[in-house]
């Protein structure tokens, strides 16, 4: 198993950087997936974590100049490793001002992800600095736990309103209870409600927009829906705020897919990054 | 004791006394003739600062009030928990404070600190005190055959790599080389959590002498204090130090100021000393003579690169040591002993009267054998400041020495050198 990238660029560092510092702020520990083309950032959805899921999707070209990777074996032509993202920020946050990036498979202690950073110096030479981070290698026999998801059948399917607006209200009502409700139809209309024994607090948002799915079963099936009828699942705030408020990427496209009373799929797209993530719905 | 700090000087109070919590629980107040030297240590005893503040930093210094007395100002300790508070925001006292008044009232034993505030308020901070004797980290700086002279934006930089949760570092050099890493005292700390490890060019130095090359661990937290305060100051710092086992030094200097941080290194493991591993025992304290080490350490001053410090000869002949020393220092002339442990050991003396400077301009500790010179009268008897560079001069004798018993190495039960082989050679 063999992995070496660099990033000589810094903006593209820059956006590497931020990437990870939202899947830091989404949870503590994740299974990265290497590919030829791409890097992926799984948590897949065990009770451990309530259920939730995410997929994170890199294009790798976007990113690193050199990438290089010899998988497993040549027909599983992949690397799976578990690593705590934070590691992997704190890492890059202090190669900011990098001149060159380079990330490697290695095995010190024990297996682990290089990071060495080429700084900046007064002197001829540049500093260099070496974060080893340790990782565990995922065997083969349980990659199937970290498979691409498929979208649901869902309901509905709406963009969401701007992050920062859902996240400022998802913030107050965190204060009041501990389930809100998100709804939405297929008319661009979404609510997220919370209701308690003293108070029920509903926020409207309209004129949102409905993605179009094209040649979807799910298209043909919200189609015979009611456009006027809400689909809703009823989740812990937590997770939804604790998504919002990862957010360090501006997407190009945010939408919910929402499976009435059972799951909501929140997903974000920007041009080399995608990022979906799965909450339950809890009874 | 009393002086007056003006307007600019108390946020510099300030940032001394936030540097010096990094280190013990309390600060020691020591007013000399020279300035007010204020203190701590940590409780292992394994780290220690010095901040000496020269008259010239004051609007007004008096070092003792009562010059009926002994010609010295009371020595007192004060916790931390109580001091801190009052220099808790230095943005604040900065903006509002325009003088600020600190005495000691040995009748009351209270300290008082008292701000004159803007709008005319005066907020006074009386704080109890145990009265102690003064404490000073005895360091032959000058014996240290690595010298290493960085500005502070060059060492908090390098600093910054290293998360705030890391608790020791170890620094390697040798004269191509400066490389600082990450250390974990357990295997499984080691195995488990992100190392981290940033080397330089020794060019970014303003100054590079590497006698010895050596691997040093210390504690990383004791010091961001001190880089915190030499940043905020402008102030390069000074790095000496030896061998493994040896401690560390770091110190700045400013016009009006001194301040040092002495941390305790890890021994590595396969020192070539036997004796560097074992555990010094507390050393006998008579009264009028002190055996400041039953080795024998010879005092030569070797001037240092920089800075106002004139050589001076000792004047006396060394005796070779019974037992092989870690190194001899390369520049010395009158060919003096290190002697790791019994330095470690030496480290902290607590003496019961002032020690004070006998000559204008200081380089170093320099401490002396009674066994070198056979009258041991207490002229022969030098004892410095830790803190180099003094302003006035002090012609007071030391009678008397006590030496606690002091951990060897950092604060760990381990310091017959079971450090899992992280040194590096």
């Amino acid at each position: 198993m063999k992995f070496r990238a660099k990033i000589n660029d810094v903006g593209c560092l820059n956006h590497f950087t931020r990437v990870v510092n939202t899947i830091t702020k989404l949870t503590k520990t994740c299974v990265l997936r290497l590919t030829v083309d791409n890097m992926y950032f799984v948590l897949s959805g065990k009770v451990a974590n309530g259920g939730v899921s995410m997929w994170c999707e890199l294009l790798q070209v976007n990113f690193f100049e050199e990438y290089q990777l010899e998988g497993v074996s040549a027909d599983a032509n992949e690397i799976c490793l578990e690593v705590a993202p934070e590691n992997l920020s704190r890492a890059l946050k202090t190669a900011q001002n990098a001149k060159s990036v380079k990330i490697k498979l290695t095995k010190k202690h024990g297996p682990c992800l290089t990071l060495a950073a080429e700084l900046p110096s007064l002197s001829s030479i540049n500093r260099i600095v070496t974060h080893d981070i340790p990782v565990d290698i995922i065997p083969k026999r349980l990659w199937h736990d970290f498979k691409e998801p498929t979208v649901p059948d869902f309901d509905v399917s709406i963009y969401l309103p701007p992050l920062k607006t859902m996240k400022s209200v998802v913030d107050r009502m965190k204060n009041l209870s501990n389930y809100l409700v998100v709804e939405a139809n297929m008319n661009g209309e979404m609510n997220l409600k919370i209701e308690t024994d003293l108070v029920s607090v509903t926020t409207h948002f309209k004129d949102l927009g409905n993605p179009p799915w094209g040649d979807n079963a799910s298209q043909s099936q919200s189609q015979s829906r009611d456009a006027e009828a809400m689909a809703h699942a009823r989740v812990d705030i937590r997770k939804l705020q604790q998504f919002l408020m990862g957010q360090q990427v501006n997407p190009n496209k945010s939408m919910c897919n929402i499976v009435d009373k059972r799951i909501i799929h929140l997903i974000l797209l920007q041009e080399d990054v995608s990022l979906q993530y799965f909450i339950p719905a809890v009874a | 004791m009393r002086c007056t700090i003006a307007g600019n000087g108390v946020k510099v109070f300030g940032r001394a006394v936030h540097a010096l919590s990094r280190i013990g629980e309390d600060i020691w107040l020591d007013p000399l003739q020279k300035g007010l030297a204020v203190r701590s240590v940590n409780s292992a005893q394994s780290a220690y600062a010095c901040f000496l503040f020269s008259p010239l930093f004051f609007q007004h210094y008096t070092a003792n009030l009562d010059q009926g007395r002994e010609s010295k100002g009371v020595k007192c300790k004060v916790s931390l928990k109580s001091v801190l508070p009052i220099f808790r925001s230095v943005a604040t006292l900065e903006r509002s404070v325009c003088k600020c008044e600190i005495s000691i009232n040995v009748s009351d034993s209270r300290v008082k600190f008292q701000f004159n505030c803007r709008h005319g308020i005066t907020k006074t901070h009386n704080l109890g005190y145990q009265e102690c004797e003064a404490l000073q980290a005895v360091f032959p700086t000058h014996l240290c055959p690595n010298i290493l002279k960085a500005q502070p934006k060059l060492l908090s930089d390098i600093v910054m790599h290293f998360p705030t949760s890391q608790e020791e570092i170890t620094l390697s050099v040798s004269p191509l080389r400066f490389k600082l890493k990450s250390y974990y005292e357990e295997e499984n700390d080691l195995i488990k959590s992100m190392n981290t490890e940033m080397s330089l060019h020794p060019d970014e130095f303003d100054y590079f002498q590497v006698g010895v090359d050596s691997d040093v661990t210390f504690c990383l937290k004791e010091l961001r204090g001190l880089l915190s305060f030499a940043e905020a100051h402008g102030l390069p710092v000074s790095i000496h130090f030896g061998a493994s086992g040896k401690p560390v030094s770091f110190s700045v200097e400013g016009m009006v100021l001194e301040a040092v941080v002495v941390l305790a290194t890890l021994a590595s493991p396969d020192s070539e000393n036997p004796s560097q591993e074992s555990i010094p025992q507390e050393a006998p304290a008579p009264r009028n003579r002190s055996e400041v080490c039953p080795g024998n350490i010879s005092i030569a001053d070797i001037s240092m690169d920089e800075g106002p410090l004139e050589a001076e000869a000792a004047g006396v002949a060394p005796k070779l040591p019974a037992f092989p020393t870690e190194e001899q220092v390369a520049s010395s002339q009158g060919s003096p002993v290190f002697i790791p442990d019994l330095h470690m050991r030496n480290l902290l003396q607590l003496h019961g009267d002032e020690v004070g400077l006998s000559r204008p301009s200081l380089c170093d500790v320099i401490f002396e054998s009674e066994s070198l010179t056979s009258p041991a009268t207490p002229a022969t008897f030098k004892f410095r400041s830790l803190v180099f560079g003094a302003v006035s001069s002090d012609q007071v004798n030391v009678s008397a020495l006590e030496l606690p018993s002091l951990v060897c190495a950092s604060d760990t039960e381990d310091d017959t050198g079971e450090d899992s082989g992280m040194v590096e050679e």
